[in-house]
């Protein structure tokens, strides 16, 4: 924050809140607290059997797997997506442009794709890669396996470090050439100046992108299941759809929820002391370190994890299309299932997402303008409270919907906007964050001015504040929409038949093994997601 | 359509909203003559979609004016659903690949009796007490085996043999949301005791037995050589065969003394206060026609329950082995202690 | 009637220990200026908000034109024909320079309103730059087509909220006599916030001085100068040196010598006497009561700063002719041909 928005800060602190504006962004809080409060006290309602039962058999054991694989998901991503960025921000690596884009893109695709891909080629004995092996050298060559822990981490990583190299990569690019020269000038050698002065600058920004890996790993279904490591979010589906049990899940749940929240609240707690480095009027570009002989083993390295996180699924999902296509028995079953077909797919995610960010966006605007043009304790609580999204895995969602919808809303129970209102949920956050970013860059002042020349506070809104805005709203759409696009465990339990997204679909057809058909609907879905990622990107620093 | 109810619903919220008055919503008009079956069919489906598609495909070329709208899941993901809809019904049918679930179900309430035309083709074992299930197929749970990789003398015969530390990490099957395995732990309760089932599953998990999600999955494995064993359904051997995969199948548990074959049967049945039984009836009636036996049977390989209706003919009948002797309606009763057997052994 | 009256000023901030402003009152006739001049944070910024309707007092009211805008009946800004240029300047930067302008000008008839655009444009002297947008212009060509913006509604009133704060310094004195001329060439009447006082005494016709939200004085450049109410706003305004002293039958016997100036106190009050630079001046003297500390050059004088033997610091100019050297020993007078301010308990006192 700079003195400018330290003082406008304390200048917006003095205005008195509207009722109106506090009333609707209440509202909108309680509609994103409701079933996050419902699984709470589901849990707690739950038998003391279950509880002891789950305590005694389940809780410990889920716990231990799943911190685990956070934890090295979370320790992954940020040493590869660290490292990525200050390769390919601060050294004179060879293909630097490129490779910004090359590394951003996995944001693209799901990790359970990415899964479905790597597990077909580094199956034990069955895969691509070991039956090369094994036709080339005569016998087996032991590889290592994608399955269990090691494969869900080696995965997971693959695909959740491009948000931490984002954010490092920007921080990279954006801070003072001057504080790493005088660091040289105090008698430290480059690499010293990056353990010593640059790594510890950037390290709220990087802790909290690290977080929020954090809580996409608790939540995540789709990749645990499919290489058979049991977490709280896959252990919670197996209970929705193994027994008839719905408070075994809602105690999991509860746990689980509070385990996520708790990481929510360190990283919101690093977002409050995130300190932006400003491009400022004597900014000047960091010189790039000459990497000398490690060039090319630094090029190699990068393009590894290129090749892994972006070209290998690319290409094996583009060559099974093709051969789905060309397969006319699977093209059949590709462009028509039960009574749909690709098409409808297609259009359902499309829709479904589309309507979900819509909707994400309005509702995060109240929350926004109280937050930002009125910053007080009773504010930041309702913009806390609507960034909880993040800390409430999709399955949870579902599970919370399910019992919900069904008592107190039954007519809407077993229609997409059901599937409409979990996106919403779980994605609202970034919808928050976003259009927070873009107020938070408005001056107050802009707004009184069209005031004081005649306009009431909601024509200011229409004709001031929302035009201006406009591209902040448009990138937290894309968000909300691009996550949706990939959501996967909550469109599995809330969809009605017949509504099936490309991320079912695709899950549906890889779970039972038939790969090819999987295909062509996954690429559209990597395709789709490349739209609004790449329209994100574009906003970004340092794809300009 | 599904958007078009979406639009719906959402004047209805405008209305419900605005109004704040309690609004009737009319009932359709009741079909003025029976032979004309339209609208939405709603179909919860435990059975894996590629099996269950051609029935449906051509069930439409029968019925082109019925739309089938498909919700494919685990049988108990989809038992849970019906439960939870009990009081706001969605789907008019539900298809199980087993008996237990359908019998919970029915004892909860949430099946619709129904005789479908061509009842008694049916043996009646296959046709519930009052009518509120009808079976459509039988499957054998059988080893199969790659010829590659094991030789017939060496093929395990029996379910124990699995557990074996001979074929430590060298056996497929699919894990505790199928289906036909948890089918297969209910039955062993009833046959064995919990103890022995228990054994016998803790067995396979020290046997490095690797879980997938599907059995399309593991007969591939096995197929491809990654896997010398698999646990599956037999039709999965002659799907995976017609491949020109070098595979083979033992039907297990035949010798004296052993529990026999183990075979399940597919069901369908109708839900209460579905809003297409009419349509729910017509597929029904379809699906225990001589047709749609005929599909399953030449299709998918099954064992097809109406009599008259030929094997494919790579199929060995049952009537060459000795079957397993459960009492499904007991087990039935018992299916909540096969979760917690599931759930405690810890079983992928 | 006055143009803008505000009577006994309340308001404080929800987490803020002490009032925002209090008990402010004051009236502006049409066509004066008024500058509402302080440290930051003495409430002058509220005070304008308040009068805006950017704020709601917390009691007291304000009436523009004599109509009640705040206390009993709380008439949103945008009804308040207020026109406001803001410190940061404000302009919307998805519109050009025309359509800043014209913002203020919806409801009026359009050709009446694009001539009323024009004549802002030629009276900022931007007609040349109507069509560019705000991020292409200067800094003094946005601050112009702020105030053009703010006028051309023809407002009853005009507030400036530190409008030449973020200009250069060389521009800021060119700027503010343009605006100035602008602001006197349309009659406006105008409430001009500012922490400068050269500002303050060059804009306003009045100016008000602030501390913690209480207005200290409010008067003409002349008075606030020459008669300062308080020790505050001698020290802020007047660039004054404070020494204290006693009041005695012969004068105020002060450590600088004796002021033989009488004032309406018992003999024996301590009191505060302020000097200007030009109110002191000094002699080398190896015996006498003051030491040269510094020089300060300034073209035609020089500055000296001044320690005297009691530890008090004052200042004296000198010709540039004149030089003395750091350290040298001084006796310094008073050589006022009038009398200074004195100030009791930090008002001032009158003979």
């Amino acid at each position: 924050m700079t003195a400018l928005s330290r003082t406008l800060a304390s200048w917006q602190q003095r205005i008195t809140i509207s009722p109106r504006l506090a009333l609707a962004a209440g509202l909108v809080a309680v509609f994103v607290a409701v079933p996050l409060v419902y699984i709470f006290v589901r849990a707690a309602g739950a038998d003391a059997d279950d509880w002891a039962r789950l305590l005694q058999e389940r809780i410990w054991k889920l716990l231990g797997n799943t911190l685990l694989l956070v934890l090295a998901v979370t320790s992954g991503a940020a040493l590869v997506g660290v490292s990525m960025a200050w390769l390919t921000e601060r050294t004179d690596l060879p293909g630097r442009s490129i490779f910004r884009w090359m590394l951003a893109l996995p944001l693209a695709i799901p990790a359970y794709i990415g899964g479905i891909v790597h597990l077909t080629l580094l199956r034990p004995r069955g895969g691509f890669i070991p039956q090369t092996l094994e036709a080339w050298f005569g016998q087996p060559i032991p590889t290592p396996s994608p399955l269990g822990f090691w494969g869900a981490a080696f995965i997971l990583t693959l695909f959740t470090f491009p948000y931490v190299y984002l954010l490092s990569g920007a921080a990279f690019r954006l801070l003072h050439a001057s504080l790493e020269e005088a660091a040289r000038t105090f008698g430290r050698t480059p690499w010293q100046t990056l353990w010593q002065v640059t790594l510890p600058a950037l390290r709220p920004g990087l802790a909290a992108g690290a977080l929020l890996v954090a809580l996409d790993i608790l939540a995540e279904y789709g990749t645990v299941a499919l290489l058979r490591y049991e977490t709280f979010s896959s252990a919670i589906f197996v209970q929705l759809s193994g027994r008839y049990d719905r408070s075994a899940a809602s105690v999991l749940s509860g746990v689980l929820v509070a385990l996520a929240i708790l990481i929510l609240w360190a990283e919101l707690r690093l977002q409050g002391g995130r300190r932006f480095t400003q491009m400022e009027s004597n900014w000047r570009p960091a010189a790039l370190l000459a990497l000398g002989r490690w060039r090319f083993p630094a090029f190699l390295l990068v393009l590894g994890v290129a090749v892994a996180s972006l070209w290998v699924p690319v290409t094996v999902l583009a060559v099974w299309s093709v051969r789905a296509f060309l397969d006319p028995e699977v093209l059949s079953s590709v462009l028509r299932t039960g009574s749909q077909g690709l098409g409808n797919f297609i259009w359902h995610s499309l829709w479904a997402s589309g309507l979900a960010a819509l909707i994400a966006v309005a509702l995060s605007l109240p929350v926004a303008l109280l937050s930002v043009r009125y910053p007080n304790r009773f504010s930041r609580f309702i913009s806390r409270l609507c960034q909880v999204g993040y800390a409430i895995p999709g399955v949870v969602i579902a599970l919370s919907l399910v019992l919900l919808v069904n008592r107190f809303l039954p007519f809407l129970y077993a229609t997409p906007f059901v599937v409409v209102i979990a996106y919403v949920l779980r994605h609202m956050p970034q919808a928050v964050r976003a259009s927070e970013a873009a107020l938070g860059q408005l001056s107050p002042s802009i707004e009184e001015a069209s005031r004081t020349l005649g306009r009431t506070s909601l024509q200011t809104l229409w004709q001031v504040t929302l035009p201006l805005i406009t591209p902040g709203l448009l990138a937290g759409g894309a968000l909300v929409f691009l996550t949706s696009l990939k959501e996967l465990p909550a469109t599995l339990l809330l969809r009605p038949a017949g509504f099936d997204t490309l991320a079912v679909r695709v899950w549906m057809w890889a779970e039972e093994g038939f790969y090819m058909q999987a295909a062509p609907a996954a690429l559209m879905l990597v395709i789709l997601s490349a739209i609004p990622l790449s329209f994100l990107l574009r906003r970004e620093q340092i794809f300009r | 359509m599904k958007f078009h109810r979406f639009v719906l619903v959402f004047l209805m919220l405008a209305l419900v909203i605005s109004a704040c008055a309690p609004s009737a919503t009319p009932e359709a008009a009741p079909q003025a003559t029976a032979p004309s079956i339209t609208g939405a069919l709603v179909i919860y489906s435990g059975r894996s979609e590629q099996l269950i598609q051609p029935v449906i495909d051509a069930f439409k070329s029968q019925y082109p004016d019925v739309e089938v709208l498909l919700k494919s899941g685990s049988n108990s993901q989809m038992a849970n659903a019906l439960i939870e809809e009990q009081a706001n019904p969605q789907a008019d049918l539900f298809i199980t690949t087993e008996l237990f679930t359908i019998q919970s179900l029915t004892a909860q309430g949430i099946i619709d009796s129904y005789q479908p035309a061509g009842a008694n083709q049916i043996p009646a074992e296959f046709i519930g007490p009052d009518n509120q299930w009808v079976g459509l197929t039988l499957r054998a749970r059988v080893i199969l085996y790659n010829t590659n990789l094991v030789t017939p003398e060496e093929a395990p015969t029996t379910l124990n043999d699995l557990t074996d530390p001979r074929w430590r990490g060298k056996i497929a099957a699919t894990g505790s949301t199928n289906g036909s395995m948890q089918a297969q732990i209910a039955a062993m309760r009833q046959l064995l005791g919990e103890d022995a089932t228990q054994a016998w599953l803790q067995g396979l998990l020290d046997n490095n037995v690797t879980f997938f999600g599907g059995h399309t999955d593991v007969r591939k494995a096995v197929g491809a050589g990654e896997f010398a064993i698999g646990l599956v359904n037999h039709y999965y051997y002659h799907l995976q065969k017609a491949e020109g995969s070098p595979v083979a199948v033992v039907y297990p548990d035949q010798g004296e003394g052993q529990i026999g074959l183990l075979v399940n049967a597919t069901s369908a049945a109708i839900i209460k206060g579905g809003s297409n039984a009419a349509a729910a009836r017509a597929f029904i009636d379809f699906l225990i026609s001589e047709e749609g036996q005929k599909l399953f049977a030449e299709g998918n390989y099954e064992y097809p329950v109406r009599v008259g209706v030929p094997l494919h003919p790579d199929v060995a009948p049952l009537e060459n082995f000795r079957l397993a002797d459960v009492d499904v309606a007991a087990a039935a009763k018992d299916f909540d202690a096969t979760f917690d057997l599931i759930e405690r052994i810890g079983l992928p | 009637m006055m143009a803008l009256e505000a009577r006994n000023l309340f308001k404080q901030f929800s987490g803020s220990s002490r009032p925002a402003v209090q008990d402010v009152s004051f009236g502006l006739r049409q066509g004066e200026i008024l500058a509402l001049v302080g440290p930051s944070g003495c409430g002058k910024t509220t005070t304008l908000r308040l009068i805006a309707g950017l704020e709601r007092p917390d009691a007291g009211d304000v009436f523009i034109g004599g109509r009640q805008v705040a206390g009993g009946n709380f008439v949103p800004p945008e009804q308040r024909g207020v026109g406001m240029v803001f410190q940061d300047h404000a302009l919307f930067p998805h519109l050009t320079v025309r359509e800043n302008i014209a913002f203020g000008l919806r409801g009026k008839h359009r050709v009446e309103a694009q001539t009323t655009v024009q004549e802002m444009l030629e009276l900022v002297g931007l007609a040349h730059l109507a069509e560019r947008y705000p991020h292409a212009l200067s800094g003094g060509e946005r601050q112009r087509v702020a105030l053009a913006r703010a006028l051309a509604p023809r407002p009853v009133l005009v507030l400036m909220d530190e409008p030449f704060s973020s200009l250069d310094a060389d521009l800021r004195l060119e700027v503010r006599e343009q605006v100035r001329a602008i602001l006197k060439a349309m009659r406006a009447t105008v409430v001009f916030v500012t922490h400068d006082q050269d500002e303050a005494l060059f804009m306003g016709d009045r100016l008000a001085v602030f501390q913690n939200g209480r207005m200290e004085q409010m008067g003409t450049p002349e008075d606030i100068f020459h008669a300062s109410a308080t020790h505050f706003v001698a020290e802020f305004m007047g660039d004054s040196d404070f020494v204290p002293g006693q009041v005695t039958a012969q004068g105020i016997q002060t450590s600088i010598g004796l002021l033989p100036q009488h004032v309406s106190l018992p003999y024996g009050t301590p009191v505060e006497v302020a000097m200007r630079a030009d109110d002191v001046d000094f002699a080398p003297d190896a015996k006498g009561n003051a030491v040269l500390v510094q020089r300060f050059f300034r073209g035609a004088f020089n500055l000296y700063r001044i320690r005297l033997d009691s530890g008090h610091v004052v200042h004296a100019f000198k010709p540039h002719t004149h030089l003395a050297q750091p350290g040298a020993r001084l006796q310094a007078c008073v050589s006022a041909d009038h009398p200074l301010s004195v100030f009791h308990e930090g008002r001032a006192v009158f003979p």
